[in-house]
């Protein structure tokens, strides 16, 4: 009888088993993670606005310098609901360069950068 | 290094802050923007990582296939929240896995299939044991190579079957093949990769 098949699973079988252990953790392009918030958030406003960044702040989360902005000016909820990084530089700084310079605290696109 | 150039100075990375993965999901599915941030700062890597590894001879593809996954997963989301134990990390490899397997499944729908008479017993390379092949740093380097120089179809069926261990059962049911044509694929396969193996 032919036992080659069987030969063959168990020699592949070992070498996935070895690959899969050896092979190091790799980090996501920061590129990569940039355009998947933003293709999240996009995602997420087709079924409503976002939370509002008064409920955000109010709930101990930090706001980047924009977002502040938006937070404490006397306009309604719906202009806190509005996603300030859809207009904002750093998110295309963030989508494009690896290493995006952005030099300013809380920013989501800054999370993403490696160091 | 420590640079001698003053810079300007690194905005702090913002801190983890939800601290465990319901409370995590459910600022999601709130649609908090900052918790969105954090779900893809903690679990992009490991989706990457595993998505990179099941996709080896289309590296051009990976990127696609963890927006996919996050897409996805948000879709989803709200079925996470009432499952009790897994964690947030290894519900996202399960929506990896299918992603990956629907490339799969794509692929090899669309391959051609070798005919019986193009798979020659005769051809079958030599079994050798990895033992007596490489040292294990070689081996891996070597797989991870010659799995990114195969014809795609070989690749996939290889990961397909050996590193996501589906039957060839399975594997005839998701492409709409019989277990005969894949056995065959397969055959092809492994052989075309032992070829590369033992040059």
């Amino acid at each position: 009888m032919n036992d080659q098949p069987m030969q063959d699973d168990l020699f592949f079988a070992e070498i996935a088993v070895l690959e899969d252990a050896l092979e190091a953790s790799h980090c996501a392009p920061s590129r990569l993670k940039a355009r998947i918030y933003s293709s999240l958030v996009k995602r997420q406003q087709l079924s409503g606005p976002l939370l509002s960044l008064n409920r955000t702040k109010e709930s101990g989360r930090d706001l980047c310098v924009f977002e502040e902005l938006v937070q404490i000016l006397p306009v309604g909820e719906r202009a806190k609901r509005f996603n300030c990084c859809s207009v904002c530089h750093a998110r295309i700084l963030g989508e494009q360069l690896e290493h995006p310079p952005i030099f300013w605290g809380n920013c989501p696109y800054v999370a993403f950068r490696r160091e | 290094m420590p640079s001698a150039t003053p810079q300007a100075p690194e905005p702090k990375e913002p801190k983890i802050q939800f601290h465990d993965d319901k409370e995590l999901a459910a600022g999601v599915l709130r649609k908090d923007r900052k918790a969105t941030a954090e779900w893809v700062s903690l679990y992009a890597d490991s989706v990457y990582t595993y998505v990179r590894r099941r996709l080896v001879p289309r590296a051009d593809r990976v990127d696609d296939v963890v927006q996919e996954v996050f897409l996805a997963a948000w879709e989803s989301l709200g079925q996470f929240e009432g499952k009790g134990n897994s964690s947030l990390g290894s519900w996202l490899l399960g929506i990896a896995r299918h992603k990956v397997e629907d490339y799969y499944r794509r692929c090899l729908r669309q391959a051609d299939m070798p005919l019986e008479e193009d798979y020659s017993t005769s051809a079958r390379a030599n079994p050798q044991t990895l033992d007596e092949a490489l040292d294990r740093q070689r081996a891996e380097r070597k797989t991870h190579l010659i799995l990114s120089q195969l014809r795609e179809p070989y690749s996939l069926i290889l990961l397909w079957r050996y590193w996501e261990k589906r039957s060839l059962r399975e594997i005839a049911e998701q492409t709409g093949r019989s277990e005969k044509a894949v056995e065959r694929l397969l055959a092809r396969a492994r052989e075309e990769f032992k070829r590369k193996w033992n040059e």
